[in-house]
């Protein structure tokens, strides 16, 4: 049974998205346009609709017509400006192609408003009448059909594992009761960056760790968070959670994805309604305390001349920031830092979904001048990050433009240097 | 009328003929006017005849008089004085009794028309006898003298505004010049006292241009009184950055930090002190460690203490605020409750949104 999604829907599920945050943050607003010049969009276009906090129109005039008593006034007196189907269908490349949730604008909002969360709530808005994009509807359909949004089944795992066992004679652990850690993949590193899946079993060989990965939860990427469904989203962080307490976990280690980490280390516990019974790590994180613990153990330097990418939601929403510096410390002798580097890094272009939506492909590019331009004064030989979807994105808009620059994630460039035992 | 020019008569004081021309250029630029005027200043206060001016003094305490003459030596602004042919003023003139108040009418008779008029003081109305000079009311010999006169300038904010007699409860019920005198031109020169260089310079541009310089809404010359004491304080750098004296003997008095915690009335003051200076440009009260008393203002002396800041309510808003604080919990509460129940409203309509809704997906099933 199916429901009906329509403009309705959509104006009611803007309103149950404000919230005293929400309401506190349009009412200061003051309309400096700083948050402009922070978004690549932005910047890379010059067109003044990708401000981002233009972006929010929708859900700022429903929360003037039904929240505020001059609102409430103007649309009484029929002066007030409705939210129709007509500009939820204009503002739909506004949230989902030219914007990738990354947060930089939150970062400059003098008065703090965290403007990229208020876009995330405009999705809910775009799902529920049914303005989502096409891409990223087919990744949310396949998540929640298949179990991943690039359609990535258990029997395609479990014949990575196979290869990467009989080439390294390693086991992948599957289903360990009782283990401490169990790692979540996206489907990019089960398709693309398999060696990732190899980097974790190297690693955690040397530093004993016991980790599984579970059969019923091995995807990490949250399409409900992209696509902006918390319905969605709850249902898909509700696998990982019911997968982690069967298996009586301790921790589950978010893979190198940005937004499998949001999802699951901020949202999730929202999403479900309670805490978790275990905890949440990135894999940096659990790999630079095994740096500082001593069991991350590293012989050899890489020599080429590399910078590292900070994926936006690890390192603007997560504050993961030192960790991988440490951890390139440990392995890399030539690492320079681009401008703007950290939590005021520049997206690689094709987070929060965008990647997923085809529509999107051409301002993906545009925006990717960005990213050049930082390389371009760096001028590196290598690039690492950690996100397969950052690394997929980049290669794109790399190859776009005849930079031959190879990316590699940092998990990958530890396991690399790994001190043979 | 003294058939003898300024220059003259500044050059038989001692004053060089540079001196005059500096005079002049500080002149032409206090009064904002371009500085291709400055030669035409010069020549007019040059060969400038001595206007008759008939000076009053009511309700005061002879302070502005004592502003303009009382410096340590003679100054040009002092000269400048010298060179109207001040034909009236109880405190100068050596005539006394009727021979003085002969002076006034003969000064007025002679004049008729063309004679200024200055005044310093306010005037009682409640009962003229409160203050009367050879027999006349003050009001009496304001009307009268006023009558025939070219033009009357207020010197002192008693004659502006009303000033120390006008302060509550008013016991003589003292009124300003300009309340007395509509059909004049009227100069207000407010200040206790005034900046003697402003006063001097009112009638410099008199004597230049023979009319009176353009005014604010309270009548005050722009030139002299467009700018606040706060905008041009030396001291309003430590006030951008927020620092305070906090009482006349902390730390930050003795750094020279702003004063307006201490009550200084700066920010709501247009008067040229924080430029001119006093005392031929030695100093004026900020930079002597005390705030702004807001003298040139009118009613200053009901403003509140002078040692209260002025963002500090001087009523007791205590009770009010209280209320008006009540009132917008209230207020707040009620929207909150309102906002609340239509949020909850839109929570119970959600419908959960699953993938098959979306119509893209809807259409394939059909296809399929």
């Amino acid at each position: 049974m199916t429901t009906q999604l329509n403009i309705a829907k959509g104006i009611n599920a803007l309103k149950e998205q404000i919230d005293a945050p929400t309401a506190a943050f349009f009412s200061s607003c003051v309309h400096c346009g700083l948050c402009a010049e922070a978004c690549l969009f932005y910047t890379e276009t010059s067109d003044p609709r990708y401000t981002p906090i233009n972006k929010v129109e929708p859900l700022k005039r429903v929360w003037e017509s039904e929240f505020t008593l001059w609102g409430k006034l103007k649309k009484v007196l029929g002066l007030h400006k409705p939210v129709t189907d007509e500009l939820l269908a204009e503002w739909e490349p506004l949230i989902y192609d030219g914007c990738t949730l990354c947060g930089r604008c939150s970062m400059v909002c003098p008065v703090g408003n965290d403007i990229s969360t208020m876009i995330r709530k405009v999705r809910e808005g775009m799902v529920a009448s049914d303005h989502a994009p096409e891409g990223l509807v087919g990744a949310s359909t396949r998540a929640v059909k298949i179990g991943s949004p690039m359609g990535v089944r258990l029997k395609a795992l479990e014949a990575q594992i196979r290869h990467i066992e009989a080439d390294t004679g390693l086991t992948i652990p599957i289903d360990v009761q009782g283990a401490d850690y169990m790692a979540l993949l996206s489907s990019m590193e089960i398709i693309n960056f398999p060696e990732y899946i190899e980097s974790l079993a190297k690693i955690f060989k040397q530093a004993g760790i016991s980790w599984t990965l579970s059969s019923e939860a091995f995807e990490a990427t949250n399409s409900g968070i992209q696509i902006g469904s918390s319905d969605i989203a709850r249902e898909l962080v509700q696998r990982v959670v019911d997968g982690a307490e069967k298996l009586q976990i301790k921790y589950v280690i978010s893979p190198e994805c940005g937004h499998a980490y949001t999802a699951i280390r901020w949202d999730g516990p929202n999403l479900i309604g309670r805490p978790y019974p275990f905890k949440v790590v990135h894999i940096l994180e659990l790999l630079d305390q095994l740096r500082q613990s001593g069991r991350l153990k590293t012989s050899g330097q890489y020599s080429k001349r590399l910078t590292f990418h900070d994926p936006c939601q690890i390192v603007r929403k997560g504050g993961v920031e030192a960790q991988p510096r440490h951890l390139l410390g440990l392995v890399a002798s030539d690492f320079v830092e681009m401008a703007d580097h950290g939590k005021m890094n520049w997206c690689c272009g094709g987070g929060g979904g965008v990647s997923a939506n085809e529509r999107a492909d051409e301002i993906r590019l545009t925006a990717f001048k960005r990213k050049k331009a930082q390389l371009d004064e760096v001028n590196v030989e290598v690039m690492v990050t950690a996100c397969a979807n950052c690394r997929l994105v980049l290669e794109e808009g790399l190859e776009e433009n005849n930079m031959d620059i190879p990316v590699i994630g940092l998990s990958e460039l530890i396991s690399d240097h790994l001190t043979e035992e | 009328m003294s058939k003898q020019s300024l220059l003259d008569m500044l050059q038989q004081q001692g004053i060089t003929r540079r001196g005059f021309l500096k005079y002049c250029s500080a002149l032409t630029s206090l009064m904002a006017l371009p500085p291709s005027m400055m030669p035409a200043v010069a020549a007019a206060l040059e060969t400038a005849r001595r206007p008759s001016v008939i000076w009053l003094s009511f309700q005061e305490c002879t302070g502005c008089t004592e502003s303009l003459t009382r410096s340590h030596s003679p100054t040009i602004e002092g000269l400048i004085f010298n060179h109207i042919s001040l034909d009236y003023h109880h405190t100068l003139q050596a005539a006394s009794g009727t021979a003085a108040e002969q002076a006034r009418e003969q000064a007025m008779h002679d004049n008729k028309g063309k004679y200024l008029v200055i005044v310093d003081g306010s005037i009682p109305l409640d009962n003229p006898g409160f203050s009367t000079i050879a027999g006349i009311s003050n009001v009496d010999m304001l009307r009268e003298t006023v009558a025939n006169a070219h033009a009357v300038i207020a010197v002192g904010t008693c004659a502006a505004y009303g000033g120390l007699p006008h302060a509550s409860p008013n016991p003589t019920g003292a009124v300003s010049v300009g309340e007395l005198v509509k059909d004049k031109p009227l100069i207000n020169i407010p200040g206790c006292p005034p900046v003697p260089t402003v006063i001097s310079g009112v009638l410099a541009h008199y004597l230049t241009f023979g009319s009176i310089p353009e005014l604010d809404e309270l009548g005050r010359p722009k030139v002299f009184y467009g700018q606040s004491i706060h905008d041009r304080c030396y001291r309003r750098s430590f006030y951008d950055k927020g620092k305070f004296a906090m009482s006349f003997d902390d730390e930050g008095a003795r750094k020279g930090w702003c004063l307006y915690r201490l009550g200084c009335k700066g920010p709501m003051t247009y008067n040229a002190c924080a430029t001119l200076k006093w005392n031929q440009q030695t100093s004026w009260p900020v930079e002597s460690g005390h705030g702004c008393l807001g003298c040139s203002e009118p009613d200053f002396w009901d403003a509140g203490s002078f040692y209260r800041a002025l963002s500090i309510p001087d009523g007791d808003y205590a009770k009010a605020a209280g209320y008006a604080v009540a009132a917008g919990v209230a207020v707040g509460a009620v929207a909150g409750v309102m906002n609340r129940s239509t949020k909850a409203s839109a929570v119970s309509q959600h419908s959960p949104v699953s993938v098959d809704d979306f119509s893209v997906n809807k259409n394939n099933n059909q296809e399929g």
